[in-house]
Order: C-alpha cells, then sequence, then structure tokens
C-alpha cells in the first residue's frame, strides 16, 4: 500500500502532468487533432481556386459555396455521427427531398390538385414528427432484425423515392409540387428557413478599419499565444521587457494607421516595414518578460542532410519564378479543353512553389534537431526565397489580387519565421508540460481566431460606398449558414462533452462491450438515425422555402456524398472514430470543390475527377494523421 | 455459524437438456480474500461463472449473498447486488481515451437546467486516482485503451468494477492471453483488489498462477466438484494433481521441475 499512496502523492504534486511522457510541442500536439487534415484541405482547396480563378475570393462565390455547403454539411454532420456510431443511413438524401414534398403537400391549398390545405404552424410539427418516425423506424429495424443498416436504410430510400414519385403524381399531376405565399403562418416561417442577408443593403465605409485591425489583432495574439505555449516560462517575470513590448505594439497601431490613412502602393510598404520592425520588437520584448533566456545556441553545423532539402527546395522555388516569366499569359489563350494558358501557368507555379517551401520547411526541422543558429541560418535563406517569390510574383502578375494581397501574404510570412527563429536562438524552447502556460495560450488562441472570423465575417456582410461605386456582384447571405454553423456547434459539443456523445463512441466501437457495462446500445443508435432524420427535415424545410417547390426526385442520390464529405473529415467508416467539425470542413471542401470549377470555367464534368482525387487524399492523409496520434499515444 | 460468509453456494448443479454441465458445487468466497476456481478446458468453470454473473440460472441448489438466498435474473441484477466480472474480452472500447472507457454508462455529470454534460475534469480525475489506488499509474487517461498492453486494460477493468461499489469481483481466466511479466502485473492487481476488501474469484486453469494469491481453492474437472480447500489444507502439487485428475501428472511434474528452477 506504501505504493499507491506514494504514486497518488506525485499525482497531486505533478497537478495533472506526467513526466513519464514524452513532451509534444504545441505544434506536435496540433497536428495529431483529427480534424487537422479537414482544416488542411480547406485552406488548401480554397488557395487553389483563389488562385487559379478570377472571382473565387468575392463575397459573391463566397456566398455560392457556403450556401451548396450549408445543406450538404448540415446532412454531413449528423450522417458523420451515425458512422461513429457504426451504421449508415442510405435514405438520406432521399429523405431530405421528402420532408420538402410532405410539408407543402400539407399547407398547398385543397383549391387546385392534392394538398390539405394546412396552417404552416400546424405542417411544421407534423413533417417534424414524421421525420422523427422515419428514423425511428429505420433504427428499429436495424436493432430488430440485427441486419446491416446498409440494406435496411436501402428499401427505406427506395419506398421513400417511390412514395414522393407516387404521392406527387397522384395528387398533383406532375412531379414537382409547388406551393404559394399565401398559407397562414408563411410571413413567420419564410425568414427562419429563407431569410436572407442582401450585402448591398449594408454600407458601413469604416469597414476595413476594423477588418484590418482585427486581422492583425488577431495574428498578433494568435502568435503571442503560440509563444507562451512553445518556451519555457519565467518563475518571475522580467519588468525590462515591458517597455520594449510597449513600443512594439505602439509601432504596430503605427502602422495600422499607415496603412489606412494612405492610399499607394509607396505607403503601404512603408507601413510593412513599421510592421515588421514592431512585430519583431514587440515580440521580442514580450519574450524577454515572460520567457527563460537560453544558455548557448550553439554554432552553425550544416549536416548533409540539411543541405540535400536546402539544395532542392531552392532549386523548386527558382522553378515557380522561371515559370512566372517564361509562359506568357498575357493573350490567356485556351491551351486545351478545361485549361487556360494563365491557369497552367498559375498550377505549375502553385506546384513548384508548394513542393520548395515544403523541401525547405524539412531543411529548418531538421536544422532545429542540430542547433537554434543553425535553424536561423536555415530559416534566414527559406525567408529570404519567400521575398524574392513575392517580388517576382509582383512583378510578372497583372491580377491585383497577386500584386497585392499574395505580396503582403508571402513577405507576412517570412516576417513570421525570420522573428521565430530569432525568438528561438534567444529563448528555451520547453521540454515539459506547464498546464498554466497552456490555458492561458489556449484562452488567447481561441480569442485570436475568434478575431480573425469577425473580421472575415464584416467583409463578407458589409459593402463600403467605394465598392458600390465599382459595382461589386450583388452577395445574398441565406439564414441556412446560421443553421449549418448552429447545427454544427450543437453536434460537436453533444459528441464530445455529454454521456450521449460517448455512448456513440462506444456502440460504434465495441458495441458488445458497451452493452456490458450499461450502455444502452439499441437506444442510442436509435436515436442517432432519428437525429440524421431530423436533419434532413430541417434541409427539407430549408430547400421547401428557398423556391416555395420541390422536384419530387430531390435529394436522391446525395447519401453518398453526405458520407464521403464525413470521411473526408477524418471519420472512419468501420466507426467509433471521427469528428463532427471534421465532417462539416469536409462539407465545405466539396461545396467549394463544386463551385470553384465553374468560378475558374472549367468544364463542370471534370468536377467528379476533383472529387474522387480530394478524397482519395483526404483517407490517405487521415489514415497518416491517426497512425501519428496513436503512436503518440503509445509513447 | 459464528461469523457469516459473504457469498455461499451450496450444491449448485446446471443441466442444459440431458447434459450435466455442473453437478454439486459448493464453495464459500469471502471479503478481503481470493477464491480460485481452477479446472481444465470443459471443466464447468464457464458455467459456473455464468451463474454467478445472472448470464444463466441454476438447476439446482442455491446461492446465498449475506446469508440471505438470491436468485440473478439478469447481469444487471448480479451487477446491483454487488458481483461485478471481467470477461476475457475484457468489455472496453480499443478507440476510446482510459477516462471514457473508465465510465463508460455511468458518467458523473453536471447540469445546467435540463441540459446535462460529463464532468470530464472530475471523471479525469477519479480515473487517475482509482488506477494508482490498484499500483498502476496511468500516464495520461486521454490514451486510447487500443493503445494499453494487455496487463494494464486489464487493470482498467479491475480497478473500475472496483470504483463502482463491486463486493464480489469475479475474473474470467484474467492472465490466459498475457506474458509472463504482464500476468505478474494482473496478479499483483488481484493482490490489490484483495487488499481493499473485495471478494475475488480468480477463475484459471493455471495453478501456478492461483498459488500465491489464493486463500481458497475450488477444483472442478468434467462439471463435477473435486473439493473446496483453504490454503493450509493443500499443496500447489496436491492441486495440481487433483486438477488434471491425475492423467497428465507426469508432463505437469516435468513442467513444475522447470518453474521450481527458474
Amino acid at each position: 500500500m506504501n505504493d499507491s499512496t506514494a504514486v497518488t502523492d506525485a499525482i497531486s504534486k505533478s497537478g495533472g502532468g506526467d513526466e513519464r511522457l514524452a513532451y509534444r510541442s504545441i505544434f506536435q500536439r496540433m497536428f495529431i487533432q483529427p480534424e487537422i487534415g479537414a482544416i488542411i484541405g480547406v485552406i488548401g482547396v480554397w488557395a487553389f481556386f483563389w488562385a487559379v480563378s478570377l472571382n473565387f475570393g468575392t463575397a459573391g462565390q463566397t456566398q455560392n459555396w457556403l450556401d451548396t455547403a450549408s445543406t450538404l454539411g448540415i446532412m454531413a454532420v449528423a450522417v458523420s455521427m451515425l458512422m461513429i456510431g457504426g451504421e449508415f443511413d442510405l435514405s438520406s438524401g432521399a429523405n431530405t427531398g421528402a420532408m420538402g414534398i410532405l410539408f407543402i403537400l400539407l399547407i398547398k391549398e385543397t383549391g387546385d390538385l392534392g394538398g390539405l390545405g394546412l396552417s404552416i404552424w400546424i405542417a411544421v410539427p407534423i413533417s417534424f414528427a414524421v421525420a422523427m418516425g422515419i428514423g425511428y423506424f429505420n433504427g428499429w429495424m436495424v436493432e430488430r432484425t440485427a441486419l446491416p443498416s446498409f440494406i435496411v436504410t436501402l428499401a427505406t430510400f427506395f419506398i421513400l423515392r417511390g412514395l414522393k414519385l407516387g404521392l406527387a403524381k397522384l395528387l398533383t399531376g406532375q412531379i414537382s409540387v409547388t406551393f404559394t405565399n399565401d398559407a397562414s403562418g408563411y410571413d413567420f416561417f419564410r425568414p427562419i428557413f429563407a431569410g436572407v442577408w442582401q450585402r448591398n443593403e449594408h454600407i458601413w465605409n469604416s469597414r476595413d478599419v476594423f477588418y484590418l485591425g482585427g486581422l492583425i489583432l488577431g495574428a498578433v495574439l494568435i502568435t503571442l499565444a503560440v509563444s507562451e505555449m512553445h518556451f519555457v516560462r519565467r518563475s518571475t517575470k522580467s519588468a525590462a521587457g515591458l517597455p520594449i513590448f510597449g513600443i512594439g505594439a505602439a509601432g504596430l497601431v503605427a502602422a495600422i494607421v499607415v496603412m489606412h490613412s494612405t492610399d499607394g502602393t509607396g505607403a503601404n510598404i512603408l507601413a510593412a516595414a513599421i510592421l515588421g520592425v514592431s512585430v519583431l520588437v514587440g515580440l521580442f520584448g514580450f519574450a524577454s518578460w515572460r520567457f527563460e533566456p537560453v544558455g548557448s545556441a550553439g554554432s552553425l553545423r550544416l549536416t548533409s542532410g540539411i543541405t540535400t532539402y536546402l539544395g532542392a527546395g531552392l532549386a523548386a522555388v527558382a522553378a515557380a519564378c522561371v515559370c512566372s516569366f517564361v509562359i506568357d499569359s498575357d493573350n490567356a489563350e485556351t491551351l486545351f479543353f478545361p485549361f487556360t494558358v494563365q491557369g497552367l501557368r498559375v498550377v505549375l507555379m502553385m506546384i513548384f512553389a508548394g513542393a520548395g517551401f515544403t523541401l525547405l520547411m524539412i531543411a529548418a526541422n531538421r536544422a532545429l534537431r542540430v542547433n537554434p543558429t543553425t535553424k536561423l541560418v536555415v530559416s534566414a535563406i527559406t525567408a529570404a526565397a519567400l521575398v524574392a517569390f513575392a517580388f517576382v510574383i509582383q512583378a510578372s502578375a497583372e491580377d491585383p489580387k497577386f500584386r497585392t494581397e499574395l505580396f503582403s501574404a508571402l513577405l507576412f510570412g517570412a516576417l513570421a519565421l525570420t522573428v521565430w527563429s530569432i525568438l528561438g536562438l534567444r529563448f528555451a524552447e520547453r521540454r515539459k508540460v506547464d498546464p498554466a502556460g497552456d490555458r492561458l495560450g489556449i484562452q488567447a488562441l481561441i480569442l485570436g481566431f475568434g478575431l480573425i472570423v469577425f473580421a472575415i465575417v464584416i467583409r463578407h456582410l458589409f459593402v463600403t460606398d467605394d465598392e458600390l461605386l465599382a459595382e461589386v456582384n450583388p452577395a445574398k447571405f441565406s439564414v441556412r449558414m446560421l443553421w449549418f454553423f448552429g447545427f454544427t456547434a450543437v453536434m460537436v459539443w453533444i459528441l464530445a462533452r455529454t454521456r450521449f456523445g460517448s455512448w456513440t463512441f462506444a456502440v460504434g466501437g465495441n458495441k458488445e462491450a458497451a452493452r456490458q457495462v450499461g450502455v444502452p446500445a439499441a437506444r442510442t443508435k436509435t436515436q442517432l438515425f432519428m437525429i440524421v432524420s431530423g436533419a434532413a427535415w430541417l434541409v427539407g424545410m430549408l430547400l421547401a422555402f428557398r423556391l416555395n417547390s420541390l422536384q419530387a426526385g430531390a435529394g436522391d442520390g446525395e447519401e453518398f456524398e453526405y458520407i464521403i464529405a464525413a470521411v473526408v473529415g477524418g471519420t472512419m467508416l468501420t466507426g467509433g472514430y471521427g469528428t463532427a467539425l471534421g465532417a462539416a470542413f469536409g462539407a465545405a471542401i466539396m461545396a467549394m470543390s463544386l463551385v470553384g470549377i465553374q468560378a475558374a470555367r472549367w468544364n463542370t464534368d471534370w468536377r467528379f475527377v476533383f472529387l474522387g482525387v480530394i478524397l482519395l487524399l483526404a483517407v490517405i492523409a487521415n489514415r497518416f494523421i491517426r497512425d501519428k496520434a496513436e503512436a503518440a499515444g503509445r509513447r | 455459524m459464528a461469523e457469516q460468509n459473504l457469498l455461499e453456494l451450496d450444491n449448485i448443479s446446471k443441466f442444459y437438456g440431458n447434459i450435466i454441465a455442473l453437478e454439486g458445487v459448493s464453495t464459500v468466497v469471502n471479503a478481503g480474500e481470493v477464491t480460485c476456481v481452477l479446472g481444465d478446458n470443459g471443466a464447468g468453470k464457464s458455467t459456473f461463472i455464468k451463474i454467478l454473473a445472472g448470464v444463466h440460472q441454476q438447476s439446482e441448489g442455491t446461492i446465498r449473498l449475506n446469508g440471505e438466498e438470491v436468485s440473478f435474473g439478469s447481469p444487471r441484477d448480479a451487477l446491483s447486488a454487488g458481483i461485478a466480472t471481467v470477461y476475457q474480452d475484457l468489455a472496453m472500447v480499443p478507440l476510446m481515451s482510459v477516462w471514457r472507457n473508465f465510465f463508460l454508462g455511468s458518467e458523473p455529470t453536471k447540469s445546467l437546467g435540463p441540459i446535462k454534460w460529463i464532468d470530464q475534469g472530475k471523471a479525469k480525475k477519479i480515473a487517475k486516482e482509482e488506477m494508482a489506488k490498484m499500483g498502476i499509474d496511468i500516464r495520461d487517461t486521454e490514451q486510447a485503451v487500443g493503445t494499453l498492453s494487455g496487463g494494464e486494460r486489464q487493470s482498467v477493468a479491475i480497478a473500475r468494477a472496483g470504483y463502482f461499489g463491486a463486493k464480489v469481483l469475479i475474473l474470467d481466466e484474467p492472465t490466459s492471453a498475457l506474458g509472463v511479466k504482464q500476468s505478474g502485473v494482473v496478479l499483483k492487481r488481484i493482490v490489490e483488489a484483495r487488499n481493499q476488501g473485495l471478494a475475488v474469484i480468480f477463475i484459471t486453469h493455471n495453478p501456478r498462477h492461483a498459488y500465491p494469491v489464493g486463500n481458497r481453492f475450488l477444483i472442478l474437472n468434467r462439471g463435477k466438484s473435486m473439493g473446496s480447500f483453504a490454503k493450509d489444507e493443500i499443496t500447489i502439487d496436491e492441486l495440481t494433481q487433483l486438477m488434471a485428475g491425475g492423467a497428465e501428472l507426469e508432463a505437469l511434474e516435468h513442467e513444475l521441475a522447470e518453474a521450481t528452477a527458474d
């Protein structure tokens, strides 16, 4: 018994940490999150279409793909939960259309053919009850017959599909059903399910101050948060660093003011210079205030591994630069069927640059294992390559988005890399867990991401007078996006925090074991089927209110898109593993590729090739991440 | 009787149709003691636990818990009477974390009005403490159970049964799938559970595992009880001999000679 009391003491002393766990740095911890693959995918696919199309980054296009992502995402999130619980629902696609059609038939006037002429106030709960009934039926059949859910829900799919067609034709004589605006309750429910935000009606001229401020403050907060979680924190803070930190912060404010109050590239370079210097000074002040300095940084030592990667990386970046000058894009002729010369140039540049900077990052990572000085030298070379690449792009690109936005982003990347390596030279990196530092860091991280999201949201929701004069395309943001975000947030919380969420993982992972310890396995699975059916009802409402009419075939066959989105988001096909947030990102990736291919003016038939490639890449990446995560757990 | 036994089994028999699976088995189980049930394959060990765990009902005989006659209609009955069974397949979900597995089905919750959620801080802390009481210092309760070793998984299952108020802990062949070192770990856990005042029923076919930890030995052979002995009434050689029914005695003696040489 002496042993165990000693162990309990040790636990209470260490405050949750455990000295036998190999320390995982903030970057390693980030990398093994199950959603990371989908998040990188979202950023990658967005960047790809932003670069190859004319207008993918505009508010109008964002509205386009978010609109598609919303209905797809609501279903993908629900389906991913069911898949985590170890089942499939092939009727989910047909169910969305069925609920919409049922609803329309309930409220359609009796005057023309068919329809019950009910109030919407009654039709909404009735159709919801029917949806719950369908979910319950699916769950009950699967549990009672012990047949695979694939077969049971395939049967439900055919029944629903037939009922939709049959009833629509029998009652209205047509294969599409329509209702008019005069049903009672329409004015109340229409804004709930199909309200829109007209961007061009909301003018906010000082929007960009808040946009830029939010972005920069958010980025600064994230940087501080990551440092807080990466370096060894001093036990007693050194106040000498505070004034330096203050100077940096003041410089940052000055940079924002200069950037906003002047127009034209000359002033922007001045602002960028102030920004760069103040970030360096401020972060250095912050670090000497809070972090433990390192003893010795060591001297430069380039191993053969580092030089190989460094050389290959620089060569690839050089190739990217050459591409941008050699391929003539002025005429933007069609090269072959789906691609233009402009598109080819961008794709080649992206491939070379992507490969080049990946190789340089590998070199930097290897250098880190040697010593901080070597890391600084390799990072400085990488930063120089980034700066060179930025100027090449500015010189060769016509489009203002490359000339300013990408240019600034690349310069900012070079700055971040340099500052980070200089900090690494001077301050000790953490080698053991520090829960207090992590807590503070995570709070700042959330605040920082919140600010960036706020900045992006206001930029999309409001116009300035200048933009109106330039006649930007009108964007209409539908309330369905709020349904998507809200539904995803609730489901993520349920999966991670509630007993039902825990039971969902358990019945998918090992149903017998779950049952033995008292988890109501049959009830949990039935409730999961009901969640999917409830989501289908919600999507049915969103579809019905958008156009006041629905085709009988609406939703048929989309169930596989839900499953693909869930799998792209990291949900395992065999159950027991996955995340709802990942499924939402998976839906965003799919919606972006559908809309992006149109924005890039490619033939839309190519979307299937694109989807196939994404699915394959996602599955491989998720497998890799899961293996990494498990290996990390085993250590 | 002056002192009352926690669990008493009197003349238990089980028939499946005309097949006699178990006949006339009697033994006692006490708090803070380990009762080992030994027998070769087909000796009736599985039938014996299934009756105790409430999966099957005995055809004849009586079970007394704290002196009162009881009958378990389902595994849930047995569990609520304080008899927890740790099966060989462990009842664990490999992809889930240690703390989630520990509390699976009985998660502690916090609530705000009708909204309830798992009290994660409390669950993680308790899981870690309970494992520590068993002498296992789990590194990280967020670790997936699938990444634990076989012995550690058994320890999670044993700690869980103890925490949820089991008075009698039935372990079904906990060492059979484990290596030598891992078996040692599990045997240590059994002793820990006993020291905490649990009555342990340890089912095994390995007398070398049973003898060092057991206080009482029930030997089954071909469905019949070969007797129930206290530790001072029997030696390990006699135990082995009874278990094998004298059949493969020479081979066993050989094996034991090697064992003593270790």
